[in-house]
C-alpha cells in the first residue's frame, strides 16, 4: 500500500523558488509521470519524495503518514538515477544486493534473493560482470534491479531511459510497465519525453516553473488542456494558438476572428463578451482539407511528405499554423489550400490562457 | 621497431628509420647513467669512469648493512615518507572531497591559495619554517620533560620533536605534497558523479559505510597517483631532512649518501653506487605498482 499526497509543498535553493506550492495525489499502484520542460522542478520533486533534499514548506505524507523528517531508506522509496549509479567496483550480483548486505542480511539469503530478481530482469546470465562490461540497456536493468529487491511500496524514475538509443528505448517501456503490473509498486517516474509520459502514464503530472499546470489521466491531458501551456506541450506536432477576437452580435452566430484572418464559429453557450480577446487552440490533426463553403484558404509554406501522413506549414512564417494530413498529400509551396475545422476541435482560451470551455 | 614494421608489413621509410634512430639515442642517453651506477655497484674495484668490472662482487651492498648504518637509513626514510604518504593520502582524500562537493564561496580562493606553497621555493620558506618549528618544539619539550622520565626525553624527542624528530620533518614532507594531493583529490571527485553516494544514501549506507564501501573504492585511483607523488617527491627530498634533522639515529637515506660523500678522504664508489641503487628501488616499485591508477586518474577518471 503506498498511497502518495503531497500539500503544498515548497522549496527554493538560496533565493530561488524551484517548488512554489505543489499539491498531488498518487493512488496505490498508480503509475505517475511527472513532465515538463527542462527547469520546471521535477527532478527537484523527486529528490524531495526521495529524501535526498529537504522539504522547506509543505507535507508530504505516504499512506498517511508525515515523511518530512524521515531518512531516505526509512520511506520504503527506492530510486533509479538517470546515470543508473551503478558502482563501478562491485559486480552486478553485488550493486543489486548493496543494500541487503548494508543490513547485514545474510550471504546466503541475499544470493538467493538476487537470483530471484535476477530471473525477473534476465540478468542471471551476467551476475559476475563488472558493470563496465555491459549495455546501456543491461545496465539500466541491474539499476532496476537494484531498486526492487528492497521490495520498495514506491519506485522512483529519474529520467532512465534518456541515455538509451530510440529502439531500446521502445523495448524499456513495455518492459517498464510490465514490471510495474507485476511489482503492484506505486511508481513515480520523470521525464521530459511526452511520449514516454502518455504511452506509460496512468496519471500525468505537467509541472512548469516549479507550479502544477494540469494532472489528470493522459487521454484527458490530451482533450481537456487545462491551460495553453499544457495543451502545446501534449501532442505533437504541438497545438497551433490563434489569437483572436469574439464577435457576438444580436442573433448571429457567435465568431472568432483570429488575427492571421482567419473566421471560425463558435458554440453559442460561449461565456464570452463581444469584444473579448481569446486564443483558440487547434491541434494539427483536427484541421483537414475542405471543399465546403465555409473552408478557410490558407497558403502552404512547407510540405513534409511522411508517406503515411502530410504535414503542411501554413500562413505567415512568424505565425505559422501546422495541419497533419492522412496520407500523402502533394501539396505545392505557394499553393492555397481549404482546410476545415470542427467546432469541437476547438480548444479555446482567454486571453491569460486559461481554458475557457471545451466545446 | 621491428615488429612493428614487420606487421605492418611495410619497409621502413627513411623518415622512420631516423626517428627510431633518435628516439634510440634518447633512451640510450636516459638508460647509461643507470647502467653506469648498476655496475660499478657490483663492481668490486670501480673508479670515476664507466668501465666493465673486472671482478663482480656484492660487497658494495653487504658494506652499506655492516659497515654503514644502512638499515637505519632505510628505516628511517620508510617510516618518515611512508607516514607523510599516509598523512597526505587521508587529508588529501578528505579535503579534495569537501573541495569538490562544497559551493562556498572560498573554495576557489582556498584552490589558489595552497597552490602558492608549491610555487614558493623551500628555500625560501627555511628560515621562517624553522623559528616556527623551534617555538613548538620548546613548547613539545617542556610538556615532554614534566611527563617523561629525564633519560628518556631524548627518544621521546625522537618521535614527537618538531626539530630533530619524526613528527617535525613529517609534518613538514605532508605540508609541502599536500596542495598537490589536494588539486589531484579535488578533480578526481568531480569526475564522480554525486548519484554514487545518493544511490547508497537510499540503500541506507551510514556516513561510514559510504565512505569505505564506495567513495575509497571510487577515488582509490586518485589516491593512489596523489600518495605516488607525494611519496616519491618526499622520498628525493634532501633539504628539508638536512635541515631538520641532526642526530645521527634519524638519518635518512639522501642524508647517508651525502654524509658518506663528505665523510670520506677518498670517494668510496662503490658504496655511494649501491647506496644510490638501492635508494632508487622504491620509487621504482612505487611506479610500477601505480601506473595502472596514473593512467586512469589523468585519462578521465571513473568508467563504469
Amino acid at each position: 500500500m503506498a498511497t502518495i499526497e503531497l500539500k503544498n509543498i515548497r522549496k527554493s535553493f538560496g533565493t530561488v523558488d524551484v517548488i512554489k506550492g505543489v499539491d498531488i495525489h498518487i493512488d496505490d499502484g498508480e503509475f505517475a509521470v511527472f513532465v515538463g520542460p527542462s527547469g520546471c522542478g521535477k527532478s527537484t520533486l523527486l529528490r524531495l519524495i526521495a529524501g535526498l533534499e529537504s522539504i522547506n514548506e509543505g507535507e508530504f505524507l505516504l499512506d498517511g503518514k508525515r515523511m518530512n523528517e524521515i531518512a531516505p531508506d526509512k520511506r520504503g522509496i527506492a530510486m533509479v538515477f538517470q546515470s543508473y549509479a551503478l558502482y563501478p567496483h562491485m559486480t552486478v550480483a553485488q550493486n543489486i544486493g548493496f543494500s541487503l548486505d548494508l543490513k547485514k542480511v545474510p550471504k546466503e539469503s541475499i544470493r538467493r534473493e538476487v537470483d530471484e530478481v535476477a530471473e525477473k530482469l534476465q540478468l542471471s546470465e551476467l551476475l559476475g560482470r563488472r558493470p563496465a562490461a555491459l549495455s546501456g540497456g543491461q545496465r539500466q536493468r541491474v539499476a532496476i534491479g537494484r531498486a526492487i529487491i528492497k521490495k520498495p511500496s514506491v519506485i522512483l524514475f529519474d529520467e532512465p531511459l534518456s541515455n538509451l538509443d530510440a529502439s531500446l528505448r521502445v523495448q524499456m517501456r513495455a518492459e517498464l510497465q510490465r514490471l510495474h503490473q507485476e511489482l503492484s509498486a506505486t511508481v513515480i517516474y520523470v521525464t521530459h519525453d511526452q511520449v514516454e509520459a502518455m504511452t506509460m502514464a496512468d496519471k500525468i503530472v505537467v509541472l512548469k516553473d516549479g507550479e502544477v499546470a494540469q494532472s489528470a489521466a493522459p487521454i484527458d491531458l490530451y482533450k481537456y488542456p487545462a491551460n495553453t501551456f499544457v495543451g502545446t506541450f501534449i501532442g505533437s506536432p504541438r497545438m497551433n494558438l490563434l489569437p483572436a477576437t469574439v464577435s457576438r452580435s444580436n442573433g448571429a452566430q457567435v465568431r472568432a476572428h483570429a488575427d492571421n484572418g482567419w473566421v471560425l464559429s463558435l458554440p453559442d453557450n460561449l461565456s464570452a463578451a463581444d469584444g473579448d480577446r481569446i486564443q483558440i487552440g487547434i491541434r494539427p490533426e483536427h484541421l483537414r482539407l475542405s471543399e465546403q463553403a465555409d473552408a478557410i484558404a490558407a497558403e502552404v509554406s512547407v510540405v513534409e511528405r511522411l508517406g503515411v501522413e502530410t504535414y503542411l506549414t501554413l500562413g505567415q512564417p512568424s505565425e505559422p499554423i501546422i495541419a497533419r494530413l492522412d496520407g500523402d498529400i502533394s501539396a505545392r509551396v505557394g499553393e492555397k489550400v481549404h482546410l476545415g475545422v470542427a467546432d469541437s476541435a476547438c480548444h479555446l482560451f482567454d486571453d491569460t490562457g486559461s481554458a475557457i470551455q471545451h466545446s | 621497431m621491428s615488429n612493428a614494421a614487420t606487421q605492418n608489413d611495410a619497409p621502413l621509410k627513411p623518415t622512420d628509420m631516423a626517428a627510431y634512430g633518435i628516439l634510440t639515442l634518447i633512451s640510450l642517453y636516459c638508460a647509461i647513467p643507470f647502467v653506469w651506477v648498476f655496475v660499478a655497484s657490483l663492481d668490486a674495484e670501480p673508479g670515476q669512469f664507466l668501465a666493465w668490472p673486472d671482478e663482480w662482487t656484492l660487497n658494495n651492498y653487504i658494506d652499506i648493512f655492516t659497515v654503514h648504518d644502512g638499515l637505519l637509513w632505510i628505516v628511517n626514510s620508510l617510516i618518515i615518507v611512508g607516514t607523510a604518504t599516509l598523512v597526505v593520502v587521508v587529508l588529501g582524500g578528505l579535503g579534495g572531497y569537501a573541495l569538490s562537493r562544497s559551493t562556498g564561496w572560498w573554495r576557489r580562493p582556498f584552490l589558489y591559495t595552497i597552490i602558492l606553497i608549491r610555487v614558493v621555493p623551500p628555500t625560501a620558506l627555511i628560515v621562517p619554517l624553522y623559528k616556527v618549528l623551534l617555538t613548538a618544539n620548546a613548547a613539545v619539550g617542556t610538556v615532554v620533560r614534566a611527563i617523561v622520565p629525564s633519560d628518556l626525553v631524548r627518544p621521546t624527542m625522537h618521535i614527537f620533536g618538531f626539530i630533530d624528530g619524526y613528527l617535525g620533518i613529517i609534518l613538514v614532507l605532508a605540508a609541502t605534497q599536500l596542495p598537490l594531493a589536494l588539486w589531484i583529490m579535488k578533480t578526481f571527485f568531480d569526475t564522480i558523479p554525486r548519484d554514487y553516494e545518493e544511490a547508497a544514501v537510499m540503500d541506507g549506507a551510514t556516513l561510514m559505510q559510504r565512505i569505505r564501501r564506495v567513495l575509497i573504492p571510487l577515488a582509490l585511483p586518485g589516491l593512489g597517483a596523489a600518495g605516488l607523488f607525494a611519496f616519491i617527491i618526499a622520498w628525493g627530498d634532501f633539504l628539508m631532512p638536512l635541515i631538520f634533522l641532526s642526530s645521527s639515529e634519524l638519518q635518512t637515506l639522501p642524508l647517508g649518501l651525502f654524509r658518506a660523500y663528505m665523510r670520506v678522504n677518498q670517494l668510496d664508489y662503490g658504496f655511494m653506487t649501491a647506496l644510490a641503487v638501492i635508494y632508487t628501488l622504491p620509487a621504482v616499485i612505487a611506479f610500477g605498482f601505480a601506473r595502472r591508477f596514473l593512467v586512469q586518474t589523468f585519462s578521465g577518471g571513473v568508467k563504469g
